[in-house]
């Protein structure tokens, strides 16, 4: 099987099958990112295919000194921040589900039961995808970035680090403080 | 160690980046502190819905994306089958069709030097025997004042051939001597002209 840098080489020569081939392996984790970071499908969307584009355009231009992936979630992760600049005023929002408005104004969902659950055993629904999704948005962008690169995509410290371009002890730093945040937002979701 | 400068490290162990003597650490702790055991297991369970948060891919994401492409000559328009075969086939076919070319024109090139035989003149088929045997017949080439006509050599030759039989090559080259003498000399002044050779006795003129 080829590596990735390989089916960029193979690229750059005019093979459309290696573009095909790096879609195919990572397409599913650039919309998952994507949606992560923006909250919303039809942006998701966009940014992924915007990334894509990007790659292609920048392709012939580029230098292997990383690894294809680091240098893809670099894209990705600037790609939605421009997305996100552009919803400035509407960062802060939280969405809400109709109907289900507390007397706070803050956001309900309908729990399975009185008692708290626990995410790793409830059944993931899409009530529960949207709470995450809401408490995600609330986190500041470096924060965010961090601990999605590193919980949702896999990526180590290090490989986060060069994709957001600072030190390893920043990074565990902000996916630290990542954590404490996402458990104050969803700490009654959690047992 | 307090149970707060525990929860950085808990958040490490958590994504595989805390050392052995750190994990040992944190492992000794929690089994006798309920409150960090519980915020361990709930690092554990925020990591686990995020990694679980997906987009949707669309299905049609990946045409519009490679249309989009395509049109901005990012990437390399596939071929159809038809123009795929053509292309493959081209060379074949193309090796096929001389060689039918070739088959068709070969016959056609030995009847083309039959009938070259057959269209020259009684003269250049039948040879200076048969100018013997046709007192009105005019010399091959030129007129009796002609240098040709007494070319010794030619006179030569056809009384030692009056009475042999002439092969195919001998009428040949019989047949294409006037192509081998000085064409000047066939303009000489009062030369008969070589078209009238073809011309019945009767019509010729001085």
């Amino acid at each position: 099987m080829r590596t990735d840098e390989e089916l960029i080489e193979l690229y750059r020569k005019g093979s459309r099958d290696a573009f095909e081939e790096l879609f195919a392996r990572y397409h599913r984790k650039v919309i998952h990112f994507a949606y992560r970071m923006t909250g919303d499908q039809a942006r998701a969307e966009e940014a992924a295919q915007e990334t894509f584009l990007r790659i292609a355009r920048a392709a012939f231009t580029w230098e292997p000194k990383a690894r294809f992936t680091t240098w893809m979630y670099t894209v990705a992760r600037r790609t939605t921040l421009n997305f996100l600049r552009d919803d400035k005023d509407d960062r802060d929002k939280v969405p809400i589900l109709p109907g289900e408005e507390t007397d706070d104004g803050s956001p309900a969902i309908q729990l399975p039961g009185p008692a708290a659950l626990n995410p790793e055993e409830m059944a993931w629904g899409a009530e529960i995808q949207e709470r995450f999704v809401a408490a995600l948005q609330k986190l500041p962008e470096g924060y965010r970035s961090a601990f999605v690169l590193n919980r949702g995509d896999g990526l180590s410290y290090e490989e986060v680090a060069a994709v957001l371009g600072i030190t390893v002890q920043a990074v565990k730093s902000r996916i630290f403080r990542a954590r404490e945040m996402l458990l104050e937002s969803l700490s009654e979701l959690l047992q | 160690m307090e149970c707060r400068e525990l929860r950085e490290i808990i958040s490490l162990s958590l994504d595989g980046e805390a050392s052995p003597e750190e994990a040992g650490l944190i492992l000794n702790h929690i089994e006798g502190c309920a409150g960090c055991r519980a915020f361990e297991r709930k690092m554990r369970a925020i990591g686990t819905g995020v990694a679980k948060t997906e987009g949707a891919v669309p299905p049609d994401f990946r045409e519009k994306l490679f249309a989009l492409m395509e049109a901005e000559d990012l990437l390399p328009r596939r071929r159809s089958l038809f123009a795929f075969s053509i292309r493959w086939a081209a060379v074949p076919l193309a090796a096929a069709a001389a060689l039918v070319l070739f088959l068709v024109s070969s016959p056609e090139k030995s009847k083309d030097a039959v009938s070259t035989q057959e269209r020259l003149p009684a003269v250049a088929r039948t040879g200076p025997a048969a100018e013997t045997m046709q007192p009105s017949s005019p010399p091959l080439s030129g007129s009796p004042g002609s240098p040709l006509a007494d070319d010794p050599r030619r006179e030569t030759a056809s009384a030692a051939r009056a009475g042999a039989e002439l092969t195919p090559e001998e009428r040949d080259i019989i047949a294409h001597l006037d192509i081998l003498e000085d064409p000047s000399a066939l303009d000489a002044p009062g030369d008969i002209d070589e078209m009238d050779i073809f011309e019945p006795p009767h019509r010729r003129q001085g």
